[in-house]
C-alpha cells in the first residue's frame, strides 16, 4: 500500500489519508464559493488559518514531543507584522511574507532559549515568552495600538510588481488566496515530515538518547522544529489582518495558544491530517454551538475531557481505525 | 344606546379608513421580505455581563412593541442577540454571522469601544447600517465617519464627551477642588475621558493640578495598589473610569482604604449605570461615600421628567422587573430609530436607510435625539449628579442633577484631534 | 519613603491571595507531579460558593468559608479520583490538557449556575474600618488577609514537617513506589493532597468575597499568575511559592506606582529568566 504508515517502529504511528480523499476535499474547497455564501467563505478562511497554526504546532508537539503553550506569541508576531507592513505599503504578498518571516525570526531567537528545556519546563518557558509578547502587544501603545489594537488595515491587492495586481476586495478572492497559500504550506509540511528531517524529529521524540548516540545534535533539530512551528504560526497570523481589518492583543494571549493545542488534540496528534481535521471540528463546534446556546465552552470542555480520557489518538486515528476495520483486505502494515 | 353604538361604529370605521386602510392590508409586508431581522450584540459574560443583558432586554422590548403594533411597514420583526465577549475578533465574527448568514437588515449594540472600532471598517463590505448603543470612543464617529466616510456607522449613545467634558464643565465651578487624580480604565476609553477632562478643565481653571494617574486594565481584581498609588499624591478629588462590576469593586476597595475621609469628591463616570447603582446600594444607604460620589451615564432612568420616559421605565419594569440601564434605553431607541428610518426610506437598502436619517429628530425615552449628519452621532442630553437615595426607587439615583447644554459639552465638527494615549 | 513602604504593605495583602492559590498548585505538583491547569478555576469556585453562602444567603462569614472549602474539596476529589488518577502513567501533556478541559467546563458551569450576578456582600462587622499604617489608612480587612496567609503558611509548614501525615506525604512525594512498599496507601494520599490543594485555592477565592467581584474567566486569569509564582519559587517548593507570591504581589503594587508600562511584562520576564538560569527555582535547596 503506497500511502501506508511510515515510521513504523516508532511509538506513535503516523497515518496519512488516501489520495482520492485529498483530491475530493481540495475540489470541494475550490468549489465552495459557488455553493456557500460569504459567511461560509469567511468560516473556511478561519478554518484554514487555524489549520496552518495547528499544523505547525503539531510538528513541534506530535512529531518532536515538545508541548508549547506560547504559540500565540508567534501567531501575533505574524499578525502584527503583516498588519504593520500593510499599513505601510498596501501589498498583500509583502505583508504576508514579511509577517511570516518576522515570526520565524522571533521563533529563532526565542527558540534558542526555549529548547534548552523539555517537558513541563519547556511548556512553562514558552508560556512565559508568549505572555511577554502579549504584554508588549498590550502595553507598547505607540507601535501596537495598545488595547485597541491596529485598526483600518486594508485588504491590499495581491501585487507582484510588473506582473500582476489582483484586487482582494471581495471575500471570494481573498478566500482563494488563503486557500492557495494554505495548500502550498500544507504540501510543504507534508514533504517535510516525511523527509529524513521529519523522521529525525520523531526519533528525538521517541528516544532522545538513542538519537544523540547516533550523532544527531538533538538541540539543533529541536530548534529547527521550533522555527518551523513559529513560521507556520506566523503565516497563520499573517493571513488574519487582511481578513479582519483589525489586530488586537487577544491574538497573543495564552488562551489563543490553546486553540491549536485543542484542535490538534481533537484531530489527533499521530496523523499528519489530525490538526487540519481538528481545526475544522474545533471551529465548527464553536460556530454551531454558539447559535443554539451561549454555553459552548462546557461542550468543548467535555469533548476535551472525553478525548483525553478515552481517545488520545483523536478523531483521525479513530476514523482510520474504523476504515481499516471495515476493509481488512487493505490492511497496510 | 343603539345609536350611540352606531356612532362609535362609524367613528371606528373612519379611524380605520384614515389610519389603517390607506396602506395595504396589515398582514402584507411592504418590504418584500418574510421578516425584518435585527441583529444585536453586547457583553454577556464576565464582570460586564449586565450590559449585554440590558442591551438584549432593551432590544427585545422594542421588537415586541413594534410587532404588537403591526411591525415595520407590515413586516414582522425578529431579533437575534449574541455575546461579543468584549473581544473585537468575536464582535466582528458575530457581525459577519448576523449579516451574511442569519440575514440581519440592521444591527444594534456593542459595549466595547475596541469592538466598535473593529466592526466599523467591515460594515461597507457588509452593507448594513449599525446603530452603536454603548461603545464610547469618539473615534468611532469622529474618525471613521466624519474623516473616513464610513456611512453605515450610526451612534445612538453619547460618547466620551459625557465622561470627560461634562465632568469638567460641572467641576470647574467647585473652587476648592484643585488637585485631581485619575484611576483610569487602561484602554482608549479611559485615556480619552481623562484627556478631554484635563483639556476642558484647564481652559476654565488654570489653577487646577492633575497630580497622579493609575491605570487598570480590563479584568482587574484588586484596585488596592491603584488606589494607594494615587492617594499618595493627596488629591482633592478622583476621576475614575472603570465601569460595571469593576466600578463596584473599585468603590468598595476605595471605601475600606478610607479614601472618602480624605477626598472631597469622587467622579465615577459611568457610575449612574443601573448595575453599578444596584451594586453600591448598601454603601449608599449606609452613607459610606459620605455624599461625595458623583456620576453620570448615557441615560438615567429618572431623567427627563417626561411622560414618554416615565411610561418607558414603567413598561420596562413590568416586563423585566429591573430598572432600565442606559444600554437598554439606547438599544431600545436604536431599534426604534431603525424602524423610523426604514419607514421613511420604504426600503431595507443600507444607503437608503442611512439617507433617511438625515434631519431626523426623534422622541425617545432619553428625550429628543437629533441626528448630526457630519459624524452620524445622535445628539441628546444626559445630566450628571450626586449619587443619592430617593424614596421613590429601590436603588440609588442621581440627584442634584446638573444639566449642561449639548452645544457646550459635545464636541462639534470640524473635529480637532484628541490625544488618545496616556 | 512612607509612600513606598505603604505601597509595599498594600502589595503584601495582594500577595496573600496569590500565595493561597500557588500553595495548592505547588503541593499538588510536588506530590502528584501534576500541573493542575484548573487550579485557578477551583479558586473561582471557592469564591462563588462563599459568595453564595455569605453574600446571597447571608450566613455566617466563617461558616460560609468552611462550606466553600468543603464544596471545592469535593469537586477536587472528583477531579482526581475519576479523571486524573487514570493519567498518571501517560505523557504529562495530557494532564495539562485534561485540566485545561476542566477550566472550560467550570467556567461555563459557574455561568450557568450563577449567571452574571455580582453583588459584593458587606464586610463582616468585626473586620470593618481601617488602621493607620505609615500615616495612611490601611483596611483592617486587608490586614486580616495578610494574617490569614501567614497562618496558613505556618499550619502547612507544621503539618508537613511535624506530623505523621506530613511525613507520609513527603515520603510519597520523594518515592511513590517505596512509599507503597512500606504500606502507604498512595492513591489515598494523592486524593488527600489534591483535596488539600483545592481547599487552599478555595480559601483564596473565598476570602476575597467581600472586596472582589467574581466572574467566569477568573480561573484562567489567576492560573497564569500562579504559574509564574510556582516557577519563580521552584516547581513543588512550598517555601519558594511563599516568597514567589510576595515578589509578584509586591512587585505589581510597585509597578502600578512606579513603572506601570512594564508591570505586566516584568513578571513574565522574571519567570523566563528563572527558568533559563535556575530552573529548579530561586529557593531550591
Amino acid at each position: 500500500m503506497g500511502e501506508g504508515p511510515v515510521a513504523s517502529g516508532s511509538r506513535r504511528r503516523i497515518v496519512t489519508p488516501g489520495r482520492s480523499a485529498i483530491g475530493g476535499l481540495v475540489l470541494a474547497l475550490v468549489l465552495l464559493p459557488l455553493v456557500g455564501g460569504q459567511y461560509a467563505q469567511y468560516v473556511a478562511i478561519q478554518v484554514l488559518i487555524l489549520s496552518l497554526f495547528a499544523l505547525g504546532f503539531n510538528i513541534l508537539f506530535g512529531y518532536t514531543g515538545l508541548l508549547s503553550f506560547g504559540q500565540a506569541g508567534f501567531y501575533a508576531v505574524g499578525a502584527y507584522g503583516c498588519a504593520k507592513l500593510l499599513l505601510l505599503t498596501p501589498s498583500l504578498l509583502f505583508g504576508v511574507v514579511g509577517g511570516t518571516l518576522l515570526a520565524g525570526a522571533a521563533a529563532l531567537v526565542l527558540g534558542v532559549l526555549c529548547i534548552r528545556h523539555t517537558r513541563i519546563y519547556f511548556s512553562m518557558l514558552t508560556l512565559a515568552f508568549g505572555m511577554m509578547i502579549f504584554s508588549m502587544a498590550l502595553k507598547w501603545r505607540d507601535f501596537t495600538g495598545g488595547d485597541d489594537g491596529l485598526v483600518g488595515i486594508p485588504r491590499a491587492p495581491l501585487e507582484i510588481p510588473g506582473l500582476v495586481s489582483i484586487s482582494m476586495a471581495s471575500m471570494g478572492r481573498y478566500y482563494y488566496f488563503v486557500l492557495a497559500v494554505s495548500l502550498v504550506a500544507i504540501a510543504i509540511a507534508y514533504r517535510l515530515v516525511h523527509s529524513p528531517l521529519g523522521l529525525t524529529f520523531q526519533g528525538i521524540r521517541d528516544s532522545e538518547g538513542r538519537m544523540a548516540f547516533t550523532g544527531v545534535s538533538v538541540r539543533t533539530y529541536r530548534l529547527i522544529a521550533f522555527v518551523i512551528a513559529g513560521l507556520y504560526a506566523g503565516l497563520a497570523g499573517a493571513l488574519l489582518p487582511a481578513l479582519e481589518n483589525t489586530v488586537t492583543p487577544p491574538v497573543a494571549h495564552w488562551t489563543t495558544s490553546a486553540d491549536p493545542v485543542l484542535a490538534t488534540l481533537l484531530g489527533g496528534i499521530q496523523a499528519f491530517a489530525g490538526p487540519i481535521v481538528g481545526a475544522f471540528l474545533f471551529f465548527m463546534i464553536k460556530d454551531i454551538i454558539v447559535r443554539f446556546t451561549e454555553y459552548w465552552l462546557i461542550w468543548l470542555g467535555i469533548i476535551v475531557v472525553v478525548l483525553v480520557m478515552g481517545f488520545r489518538g483523536g478523531v483521525v486515528s479513530l476514523a482510520t481505525a474504523r476504515w481499516r476495520a471495515l476493509r481488512p483486505g487493505r490492511e497496510g502494515a | 344606546m343603539k345609536r350611540c353604538a352606531s356612532v362609535v361604529g362609524v367613528f371606528l370605521l373612519v379611524v380605520f379608513v384614515a389610519f389603517v386602510a390607506p396602506g395595504p392590508a396589515l398582514a402584507a409586508c411592504q418590504l418584500g421580505v418574510p421578516v425584518v431581522k435585527v441583529g444585536a450584540q453586547g457583553a454577556a459574560s464576565g464582570a460586564h455581563a449586565d450590559y449585554g443583558r440590558q442591551i438584549n432586554m432593551g432590544a427585545s422590548m422594542a421588537v415586541e412593541e413594534i410587532n404588537a403594533k403591526g411591525g415595520i411597514l407590515g413586516c414582522k420583526v425578529e431579533l437575534k442577540f449574541m455575546d461579543e465577549e468584549l473581544k473585537p475578533a468575536t464582535a466582528v465574527k458575530n457581525t459577519r454571522y448576523l449579516v451574511t448568514e442569519w440575514g440581519a437588515h440592521y444591527l444594534v449594540g456593542v459595549d466595547s469601544s475596541g469592538s466598535s472600532m473593529a466592526i466599523g471598517p467591515v460594515l461597507p463590505e457588509l452593507k448594513r447600517p449599525y446603530f452603536f448603543t454603548h461603545a464610547a470612543t469618539h473615534r468611532l464617529t469622529e474618525e471613521l465617519v466624519a474623516e473616513k466616510g464610513i456611512k453605515e456607522i450610526v451612534r445612538v449613545s453619547v460618547p466620551v464627551y459625557q465622561d470627560g467634558i461634562l465632568a469638567a464643565l460641572i467641576f470647574k465651578d467647585m473652587p476648592d477642588i484643585k488637585r485631581w487624580a485619575n484611576i483610569g480604565a487602561d484602554y482608549e476609553y479611559g485615556y480619552t475621558s481623562w484627556n478631554l477632562f484635563k483639556e476642558t478643565l484647564k481652559k476654565y481653571r488654570p489653577d487646577v493640578e492633575f497630580v497622579a494617574a493609575a491605570w487598570a486594565p480590563f479584568h482587574t481584581l484588586d484596585f488596592s495598589a491603584h488606589i494607594s498609588a494615587v492617594m499618595a499624591a493627596k488629591p482633592d478629588a478622583i476621576f475614575s473610569t472603570p465601569w460595571a462590576g469593576e466600578a463596584v469593586m473599585l468603590l468598595r476597595q476605595a471605601q475600606i482604604q478610607g479614601v472618602f475621609d480624605q477626598i472631597k469628591l469622587w467622579w465615577q463616570a459611568m457610575g449612574g449605570s443601573v448595575d453599578v447603582l444596584e451594586g453600591i446600594a448598601p454603601a449608599v444607604i449606609g452613607d459610606k461615600f459620605k455624599g461625595k460620589l458623583w456620576a453620570t451615564a448615557r441615560y438615567i432612568h429618572n431623567w427627563p421628567d417626561s411622560a414618554e420616559n416615565k411610561a418607558f421605565v414603567e413598561r420596562f419594569q413590568k416586563r423585566w422587573s429591573r430598572l432600565p440601564n442606559y444600554s437598554a434605553e439606547t438599544t431600545y431607541s436604536a431599534v426604534m430609530i431603525g424602524k423610523a428610518a426604514i419607514e421613511k426610506a420604504k426600503s431595507l437598502d443600507s444607503a437608503k436607510i442611512v439617507d433617511a436619517l438625515k434631519g431626523m429628530q426623534i422622541n425617545t425615552p432619553a428625550g429628543l435625539r437629533v441626528f448630526r449628519a457630519e459624524d452620524h452621532q445622535f445628539v441628546y442630553n444626559v445630566p450628571a449628579g450626586r449619587v443619592v437615595m430617593d424614596p421613590k426607587y429601590p436603588i440609588p439615583v442621581l440627584g442634584e442633577l446638573r444639566v449642561m447644554p449639548v452645544k457646550d459639552y459635545y464636541r462639534w465638527p470640524p473635529f480637532t484631534p484628541v490625544a488618545a494615549t496616556k | 519613603m512612607e509612600t513606598l513602604a505603604f505601597q509595599g504593605v498594600v502589595g503584601l495583602s495582594m500577595a496573600m491571595y496569590l500565595w493561597l492559590i500557588s500553595a495548592g498548585l505547588t503541593i499538588i505538583f510536588g506530590v502528584l507531579g501534576v500541573i493542575n491547569f484548573a487550579h485557578g478555576s477551583l479558586f473561582m469556585l471557592g469564591a462563588y460558593l462563599a459568595f453564595t453562602f455569605y453574600g446571597l444567603l447571608g450566613w455566617n462569614f466563617w461558616l460560609a468559608i468552611l462550606l466553600s472549602l468543603a464544596g471545592t474539596a469535593v469537586v477536587g476529589w472528583a477531579m482526581e479520583r475519576f479523571f486524573l488518577r487514570y493519567l498518571y502513567g501517560v505523557d504529562e501533556a495530557y494532564q495539562l490538557l485534561l485540566t485545561f478541559g476542566f477550566i472550560l467546563i467550570l467556567d461555563d458551569a459557574v455561568k450557568m449556575i450563577w449567571g452574571g450576578v455580582f453583588r459584593i456582600p458587606d464586610i463582616p462587622a468585626f473586620l470593618e474600618g481601617h488602621w493607620s499604617v505609615f500615616g495612611r489608612p490601611f483596611p483592617v480587612y486587608n490586614a486580616f488577609i495578610i494574617a490569614a496567609g501567614i497562618v496558613v503558611g505556618i499550619v502547612l509548614w507544621l503539618g508537613f514537617e511535624r506530623t505523621w501525615w506530613g511525613r507520609t506525604v513527603r515520603a510519597t512525594a520523594s518515592d511513590r513506589e517505596m512509599a507503597n512498599a512500606i504500606g502507604v496507601n498512595v492513591p489515598r494520599v494523592f486524593s488527600g493532597v489534591f483535596m488539600l490543594g483545592a481547599m487552599l485555592a478555595a480559601l483564596g477565592g473565598a476570602l476575597g468575597t467581600p472586596v472582589r467581584v467574581v466572574s467566569p474567566g477568573l480561573g484562567a486569569a489567576m492560573i497564569i499568575q500562579a504559574f509564574v509564582i510556582t516557577v519563580i519559587g521552584g516547581l513543588g517548593n512550598l517555601k519558594g511559592a511563599f516568597v514567589g507570591s510576595l515578589i509578584v504581589g509586591v512587585l505589581s503594587a510597585y509597578g502600578t506606582l512606579l513603572f506601570p508600562v512594564f508591570e505586566l511584562a516584568l513578571i513574565y520576564l522574571i519567570m523566563a529568566v528563572v527558568l533559563l538560569v535556575r530552573p529548579q527555582g530561586l529557593f531550591a535547596r
